[in-house]
């Protein structure tokens, strides 16, 4: 088996790094090439033609477009992703600081998106036939039409407002110290031993992560039940049933080990989807993560933000994309030869 | 002693569209211990319902309304689900059909196989010695090393067993063998069926072998029951029912099956087809009777009741019908002989291979050889059969006819033309396939007079549109369609009709050749029949060519003058079919022929081995 | 085929393609008019309310009704226009990768895949950065991060049909490849097509909200529900209604084309049907 997980890997790996260069490619070329003149974006609007001018030369932007894109590519390689026109700061410092907010924030949101669809797939999958099955589908739809920023508005609204139960701003209350580490709060915290601080920082991410995770979790109870409906009109599900098997045994030890593979193909496929909601989502929870930043650079026009928070983001969605692909080959025996 | 298991007047009824169909009528049949009775029927027939009612695993809806179900002295239909439930797998085990599919794809051989013995009650440390015990007992070779395979790594055959482990586990005291070796290959069925046999002696059990095969009931069972529309039409032991048939269904069937040995005649083929369910309710009497020659408005309008005509040999037919019921007996056939003018089709050394990419990266690449070395010619007017099992090569032979694959190495001619191996050629309509599958050969979307008429759209047989439906009206008395489905879809039409329009269309392209792959295999006997009338009439007249691509050595044999044996991308033997038939050279044919059940049900089979033969006390 | 999603979601679409048609005649009120003396009025039904302005007005004294009735314009304009694009584009994509296979599908698939890399969110924020506001840039921007996922679908499918035998028969009649494409794979896909396109009109109006709530979508003086949405939140604590209303709107419409669509899909596709989803 383990010889068809690092085929996986090296197959992904290869793939990767082509991907990374032609999206920055793509990435550089759009905020630079197209008809909104970069510099217009970056000056005040009465600047002199001289202004104008020694900027042109401090961002390179004199050059051809194509050397432009090697220069970026060369620093990039090396750690250099240019420095931040709002925050006059270099930009990997910010991405460093914010990145891992966003990816505490991610998977808890995919935490709750699972607690969430996997009973309510199963319910689903459990009432078919019933009037309740009915309810519980306009539910999804309804669910469905409502997009991971608007759940924000309500949850802030409601929980963090009207009632006043959750906090709804930053990633720990002000005047909490927050420790140097992996930059994971939940992590850093239990390894410091804080459990006050931890309970702070988790209250924290409990409203934006379920936006995340509210505007994520149809989608999965869709591809969940559909394919439990599925696998239930199986022959070998028949066949376990003339064996005398009852139904729990059947879903729980049959069904949903198959039905797992395709809810995790939707997962890793639109994991995107989820990630890119932490733009407003952020936003509107004042988190501190790339979204946010990633939404200031964009009111800014910080150029060299821009690109280096795209070019995180697509690295990331490349990284989970490739151990979803190694955990449906770990779940799936058909692809376990090499 | 008590029987195992009694069916006494049993009816089964559907709710469907708010309207009561009974689906099974009057079931009665009573099985001994250690007794086999074989269920035989077409699809549709009911066989497979009756396994449902002893599982309790009916669909939505159905229930049993009348009658009742015996086992072991127990009401079945009496008894709760969770009772019922508690019985499967120890009392009462099922062989499935399909065994490839019929296991939990991800997970282990073992992993499933000990969850059963769990459900019966077997203790967690005695599994592995006890399953290690019964799989080399089912002859499943490497047994601990089977444990730890998925289903998707092991063959049909192989799978099967594992199953027939399964079921036997328990001792039970019935088990039920639904179509288990439909789909395997000639050779593993004829394994398989040895298989059940010997663990039903074995472990003295009752058996109840579900099958669509006359004449493999006759070999394996005691009794035979034969199904139509939800009826038992006939039941008795299996040398009455087989020798002496007294329903003219049961008649008519057995004459619609092509022997291997003996003259050939034209098969009588019924007409129309079984009823479907949405029919029941309209045929109040006999079902049967539209389509019996022998039928009087009697039989129509009541129920017939079961009549004794021999010992533990009944039937539901009037005495009236008996005497006037035997099927009529066909002319001989004259097949074609090899005309000596240009070859329709001659292959010489041609090889197809195909490459993948295996190994780390896909930087490995093996080469698989569906075709090797074949060489042999087709004379026109002649009719071909292509025999071979799953993989032998014989599908990609006869796309190879055709054009829709390129040779890798070798020639092929077409009427003496070479067909070229370099740019995608095919060489317009001259060659047309008809493909196994009617429904992924029919365009779904496209009504029959448009799929008749596809070829007339564009190119050399172009027809305006307008004198289209002429044509079709042609092609459907060609094929004997009725000429009210010009209309219609192919969702509407029945497998058999289903076939016919794929024949119509390929023949719209008035081909000199046609190449028919395995069309008749999963048709109903009597549906089968008529297909292959329908081909020898198209040869018969208009002087078609045919390729007829088959596993079944029977149907070869009854239409075909000449046969090619493939096995493993080789051509293993050539010859006039009768030649072939009764003196085979090539060991695999001999044991190909071996493997099929025997006309006559006095003949010993499933055949045993040499080896063993020769250790067998004397 | 009288399925009640199909009923309702189709409902809703028509109420809301006749508000956008007919919005002039519809709005009580000019939605660019600024009235400051009646600025944060809330709706009729509340105290304080008048029944000049049904809904309340905004903190510029703009009728909120009027400004929904008119975002719908935008919504709907930009929704339908983005799902013609991105069904164009995905569709011939797809059907030239799973019909031919080969080099050209896994040309386009590795398109495909380098396309989906990025979160969907931020490659169109991204692109509207580099072309500049305006609702046809709006467009070209939701065309271009939603093909793929038209592609990736539909190729798919494609990729069923091709396969089967019926595609074989045809081109032994000699078709050629582009009437078996035409005559014989895109009828079978079109279904298909049809559910895509009608979610996708609904994912185009959401991602319109989302970019003028960052103020990437059409100028400020164009009425658009996300940007009503992000200048409500500002006020969000002294006029809820200003924010709820705008998300309502969306809200609605976009249940109306998910609906519509989930009822097509079952509609259209005979397999679904028995199972009374």
């Amino acid at each position: 088996m383990f010889n068809s997980l690092i085929n996986v890997a090296a197959r992904r790996l290869a793939g990767a790094v082509p991907t990374v260069l032609l999206l920055s490619m793509v990435v550089f070329f759009v905020l630079r090439a197209l008809p909104a003149d970069p510099l217009a974006l970056l000056l005040p609007p009465n600047a002199t033609q001289a202004d104008a001018e020694v900027v042109r030369k401090a961002l390179g932007l004199d050059r051809s477009i194509i050397v432009q894109y090697l220069i970026w590519l060369r620093d990039a390689l090396s750690g250099n992703l240019g420095n931040s026109i709002a925050f006059r700061e270099p930009v990997m410092r910010l991405l460093a600081n914010s990145l891992p907010a966003t990816l505490e924030l991610s998977f808890v949101g995919l935490a709750f998106a699972l607690i969430i669809s996997i009973p309510g797939g199963l319910l689903l999958y459990g009432t078919r036939g019933t009037f309740i099955e009915s309810v519980l589908d306009v539910i999804v739809v309804c669910m469905l039409s409502i997009p991971s920023f608007l759940w924000a508005i309500f949850l802030l609204l409601g929980f963090g407002v009207m009632l006043g139960w959750l906090p709804f701003s930053g990633r720990v209350d002000p005047g909490i110290v927050i420790p140097d580490g992996t930059g994971f709060l939940l992590i850093d915290y239990i390894v410091a031993v804080q459990w006050g601080y931890w309970q702070n920082a988790f209250s924290h991410l409990i409203l934006p992560a379920m936006a995340l995770a509210l505007g994520f979790s149809p989608l999965v109870i869709r591809v969940l039940r559909s394919s439990l409906l599925e696998a239930s009109e199986d022959h070998y599900v028949t066949v376990a049933r003339q064996r005398g098997l009852n139904e729990r045994q059947i879903i729980l030890k049959h069904m949903l080990r198959n039905s797992a593979l395709p809810t995790i193909t939707l997962i890793g496929a639109q994991f995107g989807f989820l990630f890119g909601g932490t733009l407003l989502v952020e936003t509107i929870f004042s988190y501190p993560g790339i979204g946010n930043l990633m939404v200031q650079a964009v009111r800014n026009h910080d150029l060299p933000l821009i690109q280096g928070i795209a070019l995180v983001f697509c690295i990331t969605t490349l990284a989970i994309n490739t151990v979803v692909d190694i955990l449906y080959v770990v779940l799936n025996p058909k692809l376990r030869r090499a | 002693m008590a029987p195992v298991l009694t069916f006494n007047d049993v009816t089964v009824t559907a709710r469907i569209e708010r309207r009561n169909i009974d689906v099974l009528r009057e079931i009665s049949f009573t099985l001994a211990p250690g007794g086999i009775v074989g269920l035989v029927g077409e699809s549709g027939a009911g066989k497979s319902m009756i396994g449902r009612v002893i599982s309790g695993l009916l669909p939505e809806n159905f229930s049993v309304s009348a009658g009742k179900v015996e086992f072991e002295g127990a009401d079945l239909t009496a008894l709760s689900k969770r009772e019922r439930r508690a019985l499967l797998g120890r009392r009462i085990a099922f062989i499935p059909q399909e065994p490839l599919s019929a296991l939990n794809p991800v997970r282990t051989i073992g992993s499933q196989f000990s969850e059963h013995l769990r459900h019966i009650g077997i203790e967690k440390n005695r599994h592995r010695a006890l399953m290690i015990e019964r799989l080399q007992q089912v002859q499943l070779r490497n047994a601990e090393e089977a444990l730890l395979r998925y289903p998707h790594e092991l063959s049909g055959g192989q799978c099967q067993r594992m199953l027939i482990a399964m079921a036997f586990a328990g001792e039970p005291s019935l088990v039920v063998a639904d179509e288990p070796t439909t789909a395997l290959d000639v050779m593993t069925q004829a394994h398989i069926v040895r298989l059940i046999a010997e663990q039903q002696k074995l472990h003295h059990t009752a058996l109840l072998f579900i099958t669509h095969d006359l004449r493999l009931a006759g070999h394996v069972c005691r009794d035979i029951g034969v199904m139509y529309a939800g009826d038992m039409v006939e039941f008795g032991p299996a040398p009455a029912v087989l020798k002496a048939p007294s329903h003219p269904y049961t008649k008519s069937l057995l004459a619609a099956i092509p022997e291997l040995t003996g003259p050939r005649r034209v098969l009588p083929a019924l007409s129309d087809h079984m009823p479907g369910l949405a029919s029941f309710a309209g045929l109040a009497g006999c079902r049967f009777s539209p389509r019996c020659a022998v039928k009087d408005s009697q039989c129509m309008a009541t129920r017939l009741p079961a009549r004794a005509v021999g010992e533990g040999h009944w039937v539901r037919c009037a005495e009236r019908c008996q005497a006037a019921g035997d099927a009529p007996v066909g002319d001989l056939i004259k097949l074609p002989d090899a005309a000596s003018t240009i070859p329709a089709v001659s292959f010489d050394r041609v090889r197809l291979s195909y490459h993948a990419s295996r190994g780390f990266l896909g930087l490995r690449r093996s080469r698989f050889d569906a075709v090797k070395q074949a060489t042999f010619t087709v004379a026109q007017g002649e009719i071909l059969g292509i025999v071979g099992e799953s993989g032998s090569g014989k599908t990609s032979v006869g796309r190879l006819i055709v054009g829709l694959e390129r040779p890798s190495e070798g020639t092929i001619r077409i009427n003496g033309e070479e067909r070229m191996t370099g740019a995608v050629h095919l060489t317009g309509r001259d060659t047309q396939l008809i493909f196994q599958d009617p429904q992924s050969a029919l365009n779904p979307r496209r009504s029959v007079l448009r799929l008749l008429t596809q070829a007339l759209e564009t190119g050399e047989n172009y027809v305006p549109e307008a004198q289209r439906r002429t044509a079709a009206e042609a092609l459907l008395r060609d094929t004997g369609l009725p000429p009210d489905c010009l209309e219609r879809f192919p969702s509407q039409l029945s497998g058999g009709q289903r076939q016919r329009v794929n024949i119509g269309r390929a023949l719209g392209a008035q081909p000199r050749l046609i190449v028919a792959d395995e069309i008749v295999s999963g048709l109903d006997v009597s549906v089968q029949a008529h297909i292959l009338n329908c081909l020898l009439d198209l040869n018969r007249r208009h002087g078609l060519t045919i390729v007829f691509i088959s596993h079944d050595l029977a149907v070869v044999r009854y239409l075909c003058s000449r046969i090619l044996m493939m096995h493993a991308g080789e051509i293993v033997e050539q010859g006039r079919t009768e030649a072939v038939f009764a003196n085979p050279q090539h060991p695999y044919t001999k044991a190909l022929l071996d493997a099929v059940p025997p006309d006559n049900a006095d003949q010993p089979w499933p055949p045993v081995p040499a080896a063993e033969r020769a250790s067998m006390p004397r | 085929m009288r399925s009640p999603r199909v009923v309702i979601g189709g409902a809703i679409v028509v109420a809301m393609v006749i508000c956008a048609v007919f919005a002039p005649q519809i709005a009580p009120n000019d939605p660019a008019n600024q009235d400051l003396l009646n600025m944060l009025l809330p709706p009729m039904w509340e105290e304080g309310g008048s029944a000049d302005y049904p809904f309340g007005t905004d903190s510029l004294g703009r009728c909120i009704l009027s400004q929904m009735i008119y975002g719908a314009r935008v919504a709907l304009f930009v929704g339908f226009v983005a799902a013609i694009g991105a069904t164009l584009l995905g569709t011939t994509l797809a059907l030239l990768a799973g019909y031919f296979g080969g080099w050209i599908d896994r040309a386009i698939s590795h398109l495909v895949d380098l396309w989906m890399s990025l979160p969907p969110v931020v490659l169109s924020v991204t692109l509207m950065v580099g072309f500049g506001t305006g609702v046809g840039n709006v467009i070209l921007s939701i065309v271009l991060v939603d093909w793929t996922r038209f592609c990736r679908v539909v190729r798919s499918e494609v990729m069923v049909v091709a396969r089967k035998d019926f595609v074989a028969a045809a081109k032994l009649l000699g078709f050629g490849n582009i009437r078996i494409i035409l005559r014989e794979i895109l009828p079978s896909v079109t279904p298909l097509i049809i559910t895509l396109f009608t979610l996708q009109v609904g994912i185009g109006i959401i991602v319109e909200a989302i970019l003028s709530f960052v103020g990437l979508s059409v100028p400020a003086d164009v009425p658009a529900w996300g940007q009503m949405i992000a200048q409500a939140r500002n006020y969000m604590y002294q006029a809820p209604w200003g924010i709820i209303l705008p998300i309502i709107a969306m809200f609605v419409t976009v249940l109306g084309f998910n609906l519509l669509g989930e009822g097509l899909r079952v509609a259209l596709d005979p397999r679904l049907r028995k199972r009374n989803i």
